[in-house]
């Protein structure tokens, strides 16, 4: 595969392109299903082929090829030449790639359990006992479990990035994942929802970690709970304990998102949106002096973990916002040439027929010194909110909303009733502005990031230690 | 061999290995994108792929696998992996056969119009939609150009060997006049001369334009007139979730609910892959069942679920041509026009807000419908009958089947619509819908 991608990249040079990167990609992937307690199909799939990117005259070109014969990467390299040569008759400000050096290096992330010594049979079976516990566990509260669905992914990738300024990178990572959304139903009460997912590289000794059948137990156990004795959220302004699972979601959505250069660019400005950050924002204070949210690609055993971009910059934690200030954009090669710095190894492809483009790994909020009880003994009426299900923010990352799923009323320092649904809508700056405690504790949830066109889902964590916000407005329950 | 005989190779020896049922799916695809914003190209990208599907059940055993178009070596190979897999997964809780044909198809939905991927007439294509936004007072331009041509050949052990060609242009054009103010548009077809980028673009800078100078938007219930991208994105997730697979799992509103009043009178939609040219017309699903209009919503009324052969018999009725193999999904949803123009719809609202786009849709509950989306791309409020001034920074946070049962009326002109937040392309009228919920941030 060495000599396709090296020839790949001679072969664009040879045609006249300015810059030449080939990418070889495989992704052998096995997802198992299990819908409502049976198994719906087991699948894999491999995806493998190479991805050529080329600068003509300024304008990027990419064209990708799972036919791995030299007369198809030439074609390729022709065709994503072509392009290129075709679309910078409209391009005003010529692309170029920055200077940053470029890696030379392999990395393989080991199992210590390979997800082959594994078999079918038994991931399915932990899957249905996972299941069976559930169901057994709602049970006990009279409370039906009529849909669940659960499935375990485990895949390989494998990626050699060859360029024509010297980048030769060559990984191997393995990722396992797990999502489930699962339905409780009372007929008095109605229903609630739950859906997440978990997700590392490694081995299958990550599944083994999570503890599968305990927490799902434990997650229907707390779901029909909800279900049957949530009460009204209170409305109005209070003081609100946000817990991990959110934290890191906000981390994602309001500092990683709008912290992109391409989107500050408008490199995304027709599909995922743009940012309130301008390329001047470098300094602009969006939250509290306790703020600080960081994107670290090297976390071992993370999901979103890299050591070099795919465009062979070694990856390094990112600060993008330091003691409540903006601190640094994520960038890739084509972006930090823009803005006149170094590329900090932003550059991820989801796979070999998509190009690399600036994307987060693992985002969130640095913890401090309070203990989750310190935290609370300080308000005197609020709301904690541990886990949620909807949110959304708008395409500038200005304005989102978190509906709360798992939720407790707040009282002289103590954690009382459940309720249900608390609605925090809120702007960035004013959510990170009224943080005034950050916990000690830190944890990490997974994720699949949606960015690109056409649409590159990529693993990511989420994450940071529980926060408290002074003085929030909770919206009414429609 | 040549891919017809491999994909029965395929199937044959599935079938010779043990597997009851066998589906194969050869995949060629060429497709185009050119990515533009700032009013200049971004990247062009061109994508070639040969890809294998396969499917096979030993009864209620069930494995599925995409590959690369290996040689037979390697594929038979890969059968024996799969047929090993299924038979160490635990039975399913159904097994239903693959339909048995062979079947007759609409010859006029096996081959569509030819499609040119020249990359001088696809910059042109975009250049006329920049020019075309600019031209209404666009100050900066993005958007995406797809143009693809695709061949499927598809054998299964139901005695189906079919193959259809076919090729889709789509473009998504958003124009700015300031930071905060935008307009968005699309322009999809099966065919080049249905296709018109210039158009997508004109609309596009005439929203942008319109929705000059926002003020902050106020929360509240009003009545809403929705344009053709944020309705066909709410009609959509009642096409998607029409799907008996995501019924069974939850994940849908629709649970329980066939033969009830689910939406308005005036609400009909349905599901056609039949319209010639169409962007989503096909001849047949994944397993070789013919393609056929089927009708989710009558008069308000659900009357069934979509199906592949195994939700079909869960559900005894017939599959509804609609598989997906593991999970059935629509493919070219229409929704029944109106009678009114969009200035008739609109001259009817005394105090309400006209929606021209929408993004990020989630759900906090999919049973029971409850979920929010943000309001993008041209805002409008509307005192006595006219477009009084433009807003921003507002969310609809409400229930869909609320939103179904709340639809007022729906307008004679209809659109196609399918961008980055429509997956399925959705032919959909203006649509007004009384007291939706705008909510916005506190602080």
């Amino acid at each position: 595969m060495e000599d396709l991608a090296a020839f790949t990249v001679d072969y664009a040079r040879g045609l006249g392109a300015e810059y030449a990167e080939a990418r070889f990609q495989r992704d052998i992937q096995e997802t198992v299903i299990l819908k409502n307690g049976f198994p719906e199909a087991v699948v894999l799939e491999e995806k493998k082929g190479i991805g050529v990117r080329v600068l003509v005259d300024g304008a990027l070109g990419f064209a990708s090829t799972n036919n791995l014969t030299r007369k198809d990467v030439k074609n390729a390299s022709g065709r994503a030449f072509k392009m290129a040569r075709a679309s910078s008759r409209i391009m005003h400000e010529k692309v170029s790639m920055d200077d940053s050096s470029l890696g030379n290096i392999k990395v393989e992330v080991n199992q210590r359990i390979g997800f082959d010594s594994v078999d079918i049979r038994s991931k399915i079976g932990l899957l249905k006992e996972t299941y069976k516990l559930a169901v057994g566990e709602a049970a006990e509260r009279n409370v039906k479990i009529p849909a669940c669905s659960m499935t375990i992914d485990t895949w390989m990738t494998e990626k050699l990035v060859v360029s024509s300024d010297g980048a030769y990178i060559y990984s191997i990572i393995p990722r396992a994942a797990f999502s489930i959304l699962m339905t409780a139903f009372h007929p008095q009460k109605g229903s609630a929802q739950r859906f997440f997912d978990l997700g590392g590289s490694g081995g299958w000794e990550i599944v083994e970690e999570w503890r599968l059948q305990s927490l799902i137990k434990k997650e229907a156990e707390t779901l029909s709970e909800i279900l049957l004795s949530a009460g009204k959220s209170p409305s109005g302004k209070t003081d609100v304990i946000l817990g991990p699972e959110l934290i890191g979601l906000i981390c994602h959505e309001s500092s990683g998102h709008p912290g992109e250069a391409d989107r500050i660019l408008g490199r995304e400005a027709a599909q995922a949106g743009e940012t309130y950050l301008k390329k001047n924002s470098i300094g602009l204070r969006v939250g509290s002096p306790l703020v600080n949210v960081v994107d670290d690609p090297t976390l071992d055993g993370s999901f979103g973990f890299y050591l070099y971009d795919d465009e062979g910059v070694k990856a390094r934690k990112r600060m993008l916002i330091k003691e409540g200030v903006i601190n640094e954009f994520l960038h890739n090669r084509e972006t930090a040439s823009v803005f006149g710095v170094k590329s900090n190894g932003s550059a991820r492809a989801s796979a070999f027929d998509r190009e690399p483009i600036v994307r987060m790994a693992n985002t969130y909020l640095e913890p401090r010194d309070y203990s989750v009880d310190e935290l609370l003994e300080d308000v005197k009426e609020g709301v904690y909110i541990k886990s949620f299900m909807e949110w959304n923010i708008d395409d500038r990352r200005f304005n989102q909303r978190y509906v709360g799923l798992e939720a407790y009323r707040i009282l002289n320092g103590e954690i009382k009733e459940r309720i249900r649904n608390p609605i925090l809508e809120v702007t960035t700056t004013g959510l990170w502005s009224s943080v005034d405690a950050v916990g000690r504790d830190l944890e990490f949830q997974a994720a699949y990031c949606g960015k690109g066109d056409p649409m590159q889902g990529i693993p990511v964590w989420t994450g940071g230690p529980h926060v408290r916000l002074r003085g929030v407005i909770l919206e009414d329950d429609k | 061999m040549r891919k017809d005989e491999i994909s029965s190779y395929i199937v044959d020896l599935a079938l010779k290995k043990g597997a009851t049922d066998a589906v194969t799916k050869i995949h060629d695809r060429q497709h185009i994108m050119i990515r533009f914003s700032n009013n200049e190209v971004t990247v062009s990208k061109f994508y070639d792929e040969l890809t294998v599907d396969i499917f096979l059940m030993i009864k209620r055993r069930r494995a599925a696998t995409t590959v690369p178009f290996y040689s037979a070596r390697r594929l038979e190979r890969t059968i024996e992996k799969l047929i090993k897999i299924a038979r160490m997964t635990p039975p399913s809780e159904l097994y239903a056969p693959l339909p048995e044909g062979p079947f007759s198809y609409d010859p006029r939905l096996l081959k569509g119009p030819k499609i040119s991927l020249s990359p001088d007439r696809l910059v042109g294509y975009v250049e006329e939609a920049i020019n075309a936004a600019l031209k209404e007072g666009a100050k900066k331009v993005a958007g995406t150009l797809n143009v693809a041509v695709e061949k499927t050949v598809l054998t299964t052990s139901g005695n189906v060997h079919a193959s259809q060609e076919r090729g889709t242009l789509d473009i998504s054009v958003r124009a700015f006049t300031s930071d905060i103010s935008s307009g968005h548009s699309v322009s999809i077809s099966g065919s080049e001369d249905e296709f018109n980028s210039s158009e997508a673009g004109r609309i596009a800078g005439e929203i942008a334009v319109a929705a000059s100078n926002p003020k902050s938007g106020e929360s509240g219930r009003f009545t809403a007139l929705l344009g053709p991208l944020i309705f066909a994105d709410l009609i959509s997730q009642v096409g998607i979730l029409s799907s008996a697979f995501l019924v069974d799992i939850g994940q849908s509103f629709l649970v329980d609910k066939v033969g009830t009043q689910v939406a308005c009178e005036k609400l009909s939609l349905t599901d056609d892959p039949t319209i010639a040219d169409s962007y989503g017309a096909r001849a047949f699903d994944d397993e070789g069942f013919p393609t056929r209009r089927n009708v989710i919503i009558e008069k308000g009324v659900l009357k069934g679920y979509l199906h592949n052969s195994i939700t079909a018999k869960k559900y005894d009725v017939e599959t509804t041509g609609n598989a997906g193999l593991i999970s059935p999904h629509p493919w070219n949803l229409v929704v029944e026009s109106g009678e009114k123009s969009f200035d008739g719809l609109l001259a009817e609202i005394d105090r309400g807000i006209y929606v021209t786009n929408d993004w990020y849709l989630r759900y906090q509950n999919y049973r029971r419908g409850d979920f929010s989306t943000i309001p993008r791309d041209g805002i409008f409020l509307i005192r006595d009958g006219f477009i009084e001034s433009s807003v921003r920074e507002l969310r609809i946070s409400d229930n869909m089947l609320r939103i179904l049962k709340n639809i007022r009326d729906l307008s004679r002109t209809r659109r196609w619509i399918k961008w980055w937040e429509v997956n399925v392309p959705t032919l959909t009228p203006y649509a007004v819908i009384e007291d939706l919920n705008f909510t916005k941030s506190t602080m």
